[in-house]
């Protein structure tokens, strides 16, 4: 079939990378609507434009070989990077920048987001391939290779000194030297992810608390939340609640939902409206819904193939619906020993 | 003008309030995150990805440890989300329940080792200032979290394993199934 074409995906408003250019070929002819409930008119445009064949990953998960584009609604970060490590070129139609655990595949040349479909357009061009090359991501770490100091030590064995003392020495150097090294990238690495993961959600939940707090309308939400939060029941309804198998894909990505309801379940913890005893199984009412977003591309990062994932994901999503509030009630017990 | 004044105070108070918040975590929380991610980093690095992978391996076919010690080796070590990738060494029918497992993991561990999902830290920060503000032991509703988390993903791997093989079935992926 010859009635493929190129098309260019430019960044939106406040969006960051690109602009992308691909063309569909008979071997990668799938752009992946990654984006729970439906598929996203981006995904949809994208594929008229260029003759593309939209799919839904939750429901007909394709294999990464044969994907052309993956089209992503990733506020958080751990979708936003798993197409990029795969080079897959991926089009977020939220906003967001590089960050989280692989922010470092993040690149403007397979990365897009903010996008709207207004920012799709056709290439008018005679080229046909643009090369999709599926580079092999290197795996190994900067500080790995100072951590295997190897028994091979020929320079030594010319050396007069190698039996002697000083031969000990340069030996407590050298493993001294790899764990130094070992540390001072853990460091490095640690320092990374506070300023980039960890602090921005700080500023932005502190934000929230301040207002919440101080305006009043923490009372307010008090008075809906506490009758809800504060006795078994209620939490269990919680947890079905955010179990639904239509609704759970919608509350998980970035676990924001979660962290908002934390907060403010901690937050009348620590005012007395709550009783402690509760904060072990409010942690599993709040979250019944972890992961329900990421089902296709977690069984993708473990090889499964496309049977198996189109399998997989009614399976975890039916069986939250019994393990998701489950959960609470063992939480609950648990929090007698406490 | 007295007037003003007083939406100005409020306005400015609303942010005084959130920043005292801030400077709460800045200086209650970062600190220890630093030094035990630090330290948790390090050892992974040391003990290295292929020994880890070998022993996953070997300890994949007993159930209770394949939704159990399985996903917290694997959380622990690669963290979210690179610890999906341990599916790999299962076979196909178990893949699904070991993802519901793993990723039901990713919370619970981060009471104890927050380095394994740092960027969603704050399901469990958020209950857990809270509890330590009303006066309670942090470190205990960690152990707690962490020893109810492994028992909540067992169960859940256990009954996704139940679901997902009687939807292979269903669907006619029986050769699934067998393969081992």
């Amino acid at each position: 079939m010859s009635a493929y074409k190129k098309v260019k995906v430019s960044k939106g408003r406040n969006g960051w990378g690109g602009p992308l250019e691909f063309t569909p070929t008979d071997e990668k002819k799938y752009v992946i609507s990654v984006t729970g409930g439906g598929i996203h008119p981006v995904a949809e445009k994208i594929a008229k434009l260029s003759g593309a064949e939209v799919v839904d990953a939750f429901k007909n998960p394709v294999d990464k070989n044969e994907t052309l584009a993956a089209v992503i609604d990733c506020g958080g970060t751990a979708r936003g990077g798993t197409y990029p490590k795969l080079r897959i070129p991926t089009i977020n139609v939220k906003v967001m920048s590089p960050s989280g655990p692989l922010a470092k595949f993040i690149t403007d040349d397979i990365f897009v987001s903010g996008v709207s479909v207004e920012n799709i357009e056709l290439v008018d061009e005679k080229t046909p391939y643009v090369e999709l090359e599926t580079e092999k991501s290197d795996y190994s770490e900067p500080g790995e290779e100072a951590a295997a100091p190897t028994a091979d030590d020929q320079p030594e064995t010319n050396s007069a000194q190698n039996a002697g003392f000083m031969g000990l020495i340069n030996k407590i150097a050298r493993v001294a030297g790899a764990f130094m090294n070992i540390l001072y990238q853990a460091g490095r690495d640690t320092v990374d992810s506070i300023i980039k993961n960890i602090i921005p959600f700080m500023a932005f939940v502190a934000t929230l608390i301040g207002i919440i707090n101080y305006t009043g309308i923490g009372e307010i939400l008090a008075n809906v939340f506490v009758p809800l939060a504060n006795n078994i029941g209620g939490l269990i309804i919680l947890g079905v609640i955010t179990a639904l198998p239509f609704l759970s894909p919608l509350l998980a990505p970035g676990a924001v939902i979660g962290a908002i309801i934390g907060t403010l379940v901690g937050n009348e913890i620590a005012n007395g409206n709550i009783e402690m005893s509760i904060a072990l199984p409010a942690l599993f009412a709040i979250n019944a819904q972890v992961g329900t977003d990421f089902i296709p591309v977690g069984m993708a990062l473990g090889e499964a193939k496309s049977e198996t994932a189109s399998v997989g994901a009614p399976a975890i999503l039916f069986s939250r619906v019994v393990t998701g509030p489950a959960a609470v009630i063992i939480a609950y017990f648990m929090s007698f020993m406490l | 003008m007295d007037f003003m004044i007083m939406i100005a105070e409020g306005f400015i108070g609303m942010f005084e309030a959130g920043a005292e918040v801030f400077m709460g975590y800045m200086t209650g929380i970062i600190p220890l995150l630093v030094t035990l991610i630090t330290a948790v980093n390090a050892i992974t690095k040391m003990i290295g990805e292929e020994k880890i992978n070998g022993f996953i391996q070997k300890i994949t076919k007993y159930a209770v440890l394949r939704y159990t010690l399985v996903p917290f080796i694997a959380v622990f070590f690669f963290t979210n989300p690179m610890c999906y990738t341990v599916g790999r060494f299962l076979p196909e029918k178990y893949k699904p329940a070991f993802y519901d497992s793993a990723v039901s993991f990713v919370h619970p561990i981060t009471g104890l080792f927050p380095h394994a999902n740092s960027a969603e830290l704050f399901v469990w920060l958020g209950v857990a200032t809270g509890y330590t503000a009303a006066g309670g032991s942090q470190a205990q509703l960690g152990l707690m979290f962490l020893l109810t988390g492994l028992i909540v993903i067992l169960m859940r791997g256990l009954v996704t394993e139940r679901i997902s093989a009687y939807m292979f079935k269903k669907q006619g992926h029986e050769k699934i199934l067998k393969e081992n």
